[in-house]
């Protein structure tokens, strides 16, 4: 698909750069009215990429690579910059990355924001971007062969698996903070589905530095999505990226593929996803408010958050069939209309949580734990902020205006009645009260949404598949955008599949809002951001002076966490 | 604290006593696939559009088999096999309690007869699958008798007809005989 050279959005930045960097610029391409894929020399790939970034109010939502050797002879890394300031629209940099010296200029020196993408490009591709300062693995683990890179296609099969080369464990934990002791929490929570592992480098009882490790359970969706699924099963693999935004994912999943076939989807589809995606946001925000109260020592409030978004999980159920809200989606609309009977019942139910929550939120709030326990608290600076783009009530509690629905309007919510919740607090508070307002939109949002239904279609079938075309694809998630990028193959599957969850963004700047606190706030920071999981089973106290190892139970933790009295590190 | 006490007081028993009680979900509910042998004709378009591959066939030419198999475990319950079906052969129950005790109850099998080729006599396409497309002959256009009389082409496997319409053509005549 050709886009209309009058529709075209964002010519004033590529009028810019090939003011800026005429030597630089090889191919510019618009994907979609406000995609733009612009190929540069990899030699001015930081320099256009941070130009963007700093200069002209862009944000580095994904970077990701890919082996087009198949299809041009190089490799490629592609950086996704969300244009934010005056004209909103998509900038992809890309460059290509010669097969021979597999080398490319890194980002990361300008652009901090780039940094766990291209470790995550070097272990998926081995390309190494040239002046990265943290040459770690991300991805991979201690015991994978040295010069085997999982993405590239002509490397092993999805199911086959190499022979682990080590039994010790080589990753180096990074400490700025000088000499202290380490309190490393993980690798697996009971209740979590992403075990992460955390080094707290603590002086006492303040913390000087922190470092973590995620990836223990790297599913390797992506490749099983290029290789065994058809392009319209994985909508299905999509759901299942997380176990609370998954229809986020399968509707920037689907819409991916939409916008690189040029597909358009009817109206009614689209208010129905907008439906489905804030059922979600309701029981998520309902989730993390009900998390908050338990980590400052509310549990009543906790169990009673937990009594009521039961009722959004009924809502799921009842619009979906399932209390998640899976399998709805497919390529080019969805799969189950709203009838009147269900109408009325979400309604109902929209009317009994929003007097349900109220009373609830407000008691919240009086209760002077919450303030003393999350003001001031795990402040995301909001120059790292700028620094390394993160997503969600993290960055809209740092005073930044970032929301995809807003920015670039998908789904139907260009029509919808919702504001841009923004406060400046910087801190856990301020994480908390932007998603108590996220809330009261959401319910606002499917009200409006189930009273001016538009008829029609739910689905448009017949649409031909085009070999190669790309595009991306985002919606967001309680927890920040997700951002997904599909390149078709041209046997009848994906060539390309990369997808950003939010807490992927969020945890580079995670280091520097833990530094500063004492060890009883690192559950509730990590918490505030809304990962996967937010604390850990047990914590291991070794005091190097010493060389002596303690481990406290996780409930040790947690109950210091709340009372903050006896503390376990002595 | 008097409110909260007000609320707490409100809200009554918020647990459920399942499962002591049936737990009631509601008319939609995408639950365990519930499939109908009798009305199957195992044309496998169910095993294609299974994004899981919880569905999956296997054909037996040598024994004039074709066993369906449904894994419940890698199931996500999508009903994208109740979609595509075309004789209603499958459906999402409202069934919810899986567990087992041993990992082959989470399968189900059902085997299907393959009829045997007019021409050469080898398997190739389940039984219930001819008689299927035969029947929608005579629902449409033919005749019950002109549908029968369609039979032995219908029950002629893919090789065989291959050569049966290459053996029609002049040229190919010529250059069969050499």
């Amino acid at each position: 698909m050709s886009v209309a050279e009058q529709s075209r959005i964002g010519r004033n930045y590529i009028a810019g750069l090939s003011e800026k960097f005429p030597a630089a610029m090889l191919e510019v391409e618009w994907q979609t009215a406000d995609q733009i894929t612009v190929t540069v020399k990899p030699d001015a790939l930081p320099e256009v990429v941070s130009w963007l970034y700093y200069d002209q109010g862009g944000w580095l939502s994904v970077l990701f690579g890919n082996d087009e050797r198949t299809l041009n002879g190089s490799f490629a890394v592609y950086y996704v910059l969300s244009m934010e300031k005056d004209v909103k629209c998509w900038v992809t940099v890309r460059t290509l990355v010669d097969p021979v010296t597999q080398e490319y200029p890194s980002v990361t020196p300008k652009v901090p924001a780039a940094v766990w993408g291209e470790r995550e490009v070097r272990d998926m591709y081995g390309l190494r971007p040239v002046g990265l300062p943290d040459e770690r693995r991300l991805v991979l683990p201690d015991d994978w062969p040295e010069d085997l890179y999982p993405l590239r296609k002509d490397t092993m099969g999805y199911n086959q698996r190499p022979a682990p080369t080590t039994d010790t464990e080589t990753y180096q934990f990074v400490n700025d903070g000088g000499e202290s002791r380490v309190v490393p929490l993980g690798p697996l929570h009971i209740t979590s589905d992403e075990p992460g592992h955390f080094r707290l480098f603590v002086d006492g009882e303040d913390i000087v530095d922190a470092d973590y490790r995620m990836f223990y359970v790297h599913r390797g969706m992506e490749k099983l999505a290029e290789t065994r699924m058809g392009y319209d099963e994985v909508t299905f693999l999509a759901d299942r990226v997380c176990g609370i935004c998954g229809f986020t994912h399968s509707v920037a999943y689907a819409s991916s593929v939409e916008n690189a076939l040029g597909i358009v989807v009817p109206p009614r589809a689209q208010a129905i996803r907008s439906i489905f995606l804030e059922v979600e946001r309701l029981h998520s925000h309902l989730l993390n408010i009900g998390l908050a109260s338990h980590f400052v020592g509310f549990d009543t409030g906790f169990m009673q958050f937990f009594r009521v978004r039961e009722k959004a999980m009924t809502m799921a159920e009842l619009l979906t069939g399932a209390r998640k809200t899976y399998g709805m989606n497919v390529i080019g609309g969805v799969r189950r209309d709203i009838l009147k009977d269900e109408r009325a019942k979400t309604l109902k139910l929209c009317a009994e949580l929003r007097a349900e929550v109220t009373p609830l939120v407000e008691m919240l709030m009086e209760t002077p734990n919450l303030k003393q326990r999350t003001q001031g608290v795990g402040r995301l600076d909001p120059k790292v902020a700028r620094d390394f783009s993160p997503v969600g009530p993290a960055i809209r509690g740092s005073g930044f205006a970032r929301d995809i629905r807003v920015d670039h309007p998908y789904a139907a919510y260009a029509d919808m009645p919702f504001g841009l919740h923004v406060l400046d607090g910087c801190d856990v508070l301020s994480r908390v009260l932007v998603r108590v307002k996220e809330f009261y939109d959401s319910l606002a949002i499917i009200e409006h949404a189930l009273h001016n239904m538009p008829e029609g279609p739910l689905l448009i079938e017949g649409f031909a598949y085009t070999p190669h075309k790309f595009a991306l694809g985002y919606a967001e998630a309680p927890r920040g955008e997700d951002i997904h990028w599909s390149m078709l193959g041209d046997n009848q599957k994906l060539f390309r599949w990369r997808c950003r969850a939010p807490t992927y963004a969020n945890w580079p700047p995670l280091r520097y809002m833990l530094r500063g606190n004492t060890v009883s706030d690192a559950p509730l920071i990590v918490a505030s951001i809304d990962p996967c999981y937010s604390c850990t089973d047990r914590v291991t106290l070794i005091d190097v002076k010493k060389q002596k190892a303690t481990t406290v139970p996780y409930q040790e933790i947690e109950r210091y966490g709340r009372e903050r009295k006896d503390s376990p590190l002595k | 604290m008097f409110k909260l006490l007000k609320i707490i007081r409100g809200a009554g028993e918020a647990t459920e006593k399942y499962p002591f009680a049936p737990f009631p979900v509601s008319p939609n509910f995408r639950g365990k696939p519930e499939h109908s042998p009798a009305q199957c004709i195992a044309c496998a378009a169910c095993v294609t559009a299974c994004p899981p591959n919880a569905l999956t066939m296997q054909t037996n030419t040598a024994e004039g088999k074709r066993t369906w198999q449904l894994n419940i475990g890698r199931c996500i319950f999508c009903g994208r096999c109740e979609e595509v079906c075309p004789t209603r052969a499958i459906k999402l129950s409202q069934e919810f309690e899986l567990a087992v005790g041993s990992k082959a109850d989470l399968l189900q099998r059902a085997d299907f007869t393959l009829t045997s080729c007019y021409c050469c006599g080898s398997a190739f396409a389940p039984a219930k699958e001819v008689d299927y497309a035969l029947a929608l002959l005579a629902q449409g256009a033919l005749s019950a008798e002109q549908a029968e009389a369609m039979r032995p082409h219908l029950e002629t496997c893919p090789e065989c007809k291959r050569k049966q319409a290459l053996a029609s053509i002049e040229p190919a005549q010529a250059l069969m005989r050499g």
